[in-house]
This record gives structure tokens, C-alpha cells and sequence, in this order.
């Protein structure tokens, strides 16, 4: 039985509305990021021979991927599921502002992530991100076919790329 | 990386290893810090009865989010103050527990001359105490060389796109 309908074809190249972060770089959050990542290059967070090249302290390579959460006023799902044992504590889409697949049933598995980095984020710059269905195509395994799905994900800050992330999800 | 010592284009070796990252024991506290300071609630990071008892796992997860920023940050280390890590991949093979220690290493495959700088393809993956892998990638490296070229250029410009 084959997975990849004209339907789920006719997804490649869409592309999600560009979003942004509920905050901006902020002195604290990359703090708590570069502590936490147990990683104490002063480039996070003074002005020095080393940070200049950057035009001043930036986050972490990896931060911009981190900052798309809740803002204020969003439902609080954590509350809504307090008394589900069940609930896995998972927050948040899993593709990216674009539409879901249109299948049902299939297991989604990580197939791994490739970045492309091309800048770091400032501080109390504002960032954004925009997605994509970048390939979908077919393969089949030994307990039947799989949908490889690439969703590429650009970071931007102050007109620039920052990153380029794709994520490969198998759905099977 | 202030003071840090630059490591040039020249200098690279085929089928050497960078200096190893070595960092743990991952203990639960360090994971809660992580899962806190990027707002993942998954409770297999920090709810030792939900991940045993309902997700069927050994034990806490390390999360892949925290062994991502560690293969940047030994590779970024690597590359030095003039130096560019331009892409990096990984693949989550395995789980890594809490309480364990992880090196995170590379080896470099590839070297490829440009006229400003140079790339350097490399091997990774994250070992455990035990001599497991459990992330392995690939990675390449912008460096610059020693007495030419106009060193690596920031915002780095991937060559394909010159």
C-alpha cells in the first residue's frame, strides 16, 4: 500500500506564515540557556575582543530554535491535563505552523536533524521563524513502507538568517 | 573561547580526532535546569515513575535538545575564535540516563580548499560511560588558513552561494 497520496505530494514546498518569538534575546534567558548547556563562553554575555566579531554579546548557536513558546495569554496546557496521568507533559506543535499531514494512525518517529548555521542571535534582537515542507518521499522498510517528511525551518533576526534547521520525521 | 588558540586549515590532520567534550555525570538536577531553561515540560526528563513505570524506560532521559548544544559546543571550541561551524547533523540512536557521562567526539573525514578558507568535514557521535554510541552526525567546519585567504567570513556565506 503506498503512503504518498497526491494529496500529501501536493504539501512540498508549502511554506507556514513567518512567526515570532513571544520575547526577545534577553540577558537572563541566555543565561539560564548557556548555564544550563553547561557552556561558559563569555561571547554570551560581555563585550570583548571575542564578541566583536558578532557586534556584541549573542545567544547560543542553537538558542533561536528554543525560543517559540507560550506567550501570555496563551491556554495553559499544563494546568488543562493536571489530573491527566496520561499526559506525557509534551507542549506545542509538531510541525512547525504548517498544516498536519493528512494521515492517521502512523507512528511518528525522529529521523534526525541537520543545522546550518549562518549568524548568532544578539541580544534584545527579535526573532523569527518560517517552515516548510521541503521533501516528502517514500521508502519501504521491513515492517512495510515510510513517509520521510523534511520540514526546513529558517531563523531570522534583523533581516538575517540565522539558522537553517531540518528535521526529518518518519511516519510509518 | 577568549584567548582561545586558533587552529588553522593548515594544520588539520585527516583521520585525527578534535579534543574530546567530556561532561557528567548528567545528574537530575542538571537535566530539571535544562528542561526549565527551555520550557520542556516531557516528563521522561524529570519524572522518574512516569518515564519507568508509564514510558517504559530505564530510567530519566538526558534530553536531545541538551546533547544537541553539547556536539555544538566541542565543535565550536574546535573551530576556534576565526573559525565557523557551518552544519552540523545528528541522528538520536539511542537514550542516554541520567547519571551518565558523555564525550562527545569527531574525527575528521574530509578537507576541502577554498580560495578564503577552508572546510573540514568531520565524523561525531556521543559515547557513554559504558563506550556506547548514542548521536551519531556529521559536521563541517569553516577554518582559516594560515598566511592566506580573507579568513572565514561573518555572517558566514556557504560557498554554494557566492
Amino acid at each position: 500500500m503506498a503512503l504518498l497520496t497526491r494529496e500529501i505530494e501536493a504539501l512540498v514546498g508549502m511554506e507556514s506564515e513567518e512567526v515570532a518569538a513571544c520575547d526577545r534575546v534577553e540577558r537572563g534567558a541566555v543565561r539560564r540557556f548557556a548555564q544550563a548547556s553547561l557552556d561558559d563562553d563569555p561571547i554570551y554575555y560581555e563585550a570583548s575582543a571575542a564578541s566583536e566579531r558578532f557586534g556584541g554579546p549573542v545567544a547560543p548557536p542553537l538558542f533561536p530554535m528554543t525560543m517559540f513558546r507560550d506567550d501570555f495569554g496563551s491556554a495553559d496546557v499544563l494546568s488543562e491535563r493536571a489530573a491527566d496521568p496520561d499526559f506525557d507533559g509534551i507542549v506545542g506543535a509538531t510541525v512547525q505552523g504548517l498544516p498536519p499531514l493528512p494521515v492517521s494512525g502512523l507512528a511518528l518517529l525522529n529521523g534526525g536533524t541537520e543545522v546550518e548555521l549562518f549568524a548568532y542571535a544578539p541580544h534584545g534582537s527579535r526573532v523569527t521563524s518560517k517552515s516548510r515542507y521541503e521533501a516528502i518521499y517514500e521508502k519501504s522498510g521491513k515492517s512495510g513502507p515510510m513517509l520521510f517528511v523534511v520540514i526546513a525551518t529558517d531563523y531570522m533576526a534583523e533581516g538575517r538568517l540565522l539558522l537553517r534547521v531540518r528535521k526529518t520525521q518518519i511516519r510509518r | 573561547m577568549a584567548g582561545a588558540q586558533q587552529i588553522f586549515f593548515d594544520d588539520v590532520i585527516l583521520g585525527t580526532e578534535i579534543p574530546a567534550l567530556v561532561k557528567g555525570p548528567l545528574s537530575a538536577p542538571i537535566l530539571m535546569r535544562w528542561s526549565a531553561a527551555i520550557e520542556n515540560w516531557h516528563r521522561i526528563h524529570y519524572d522518574r515513575d512516569f518515564a519507568v513505570n508509564h514510558d517504559k524506560l530505564p530510567d530519566l532521559a538526558i534530553n536531545g535538545t541538551l546533547k544537541q548544544q553539547l556536539v555544538a559546543q566541542a565543535l565550536r571550541r574546535w573551530a576556534g575564535p576565526a573559525g565557523w561551524l557551518w552544519k552540523v547533523s545528528f541522528q538520536f540512536r539511542a537514550l542516554n540516563k541520567v547519571g551518565e557521562t558523555l564525550r562527545i567526539w569527531a574525527r575528521v573525514v574530509g578537507k576541502r580548499e577554498l580560495p578564503d578558507y577552508g572546510l573540514v568535514d568531520l565524523e561525531l557521535g556521543i559515547v557513554n560511560d559504558a563506550g556506547a554510541e548514542s548521536t551519531p552526525g556529521t559536521a563541517v567546519v569553516a577554518l582559516p588558513y594560515r598566511h592566506r585567504g580573507a579568513g572565514v567570513p561573518y555572517p558566514f556565506v556557504p560557498p554554494d552561494s557566492k
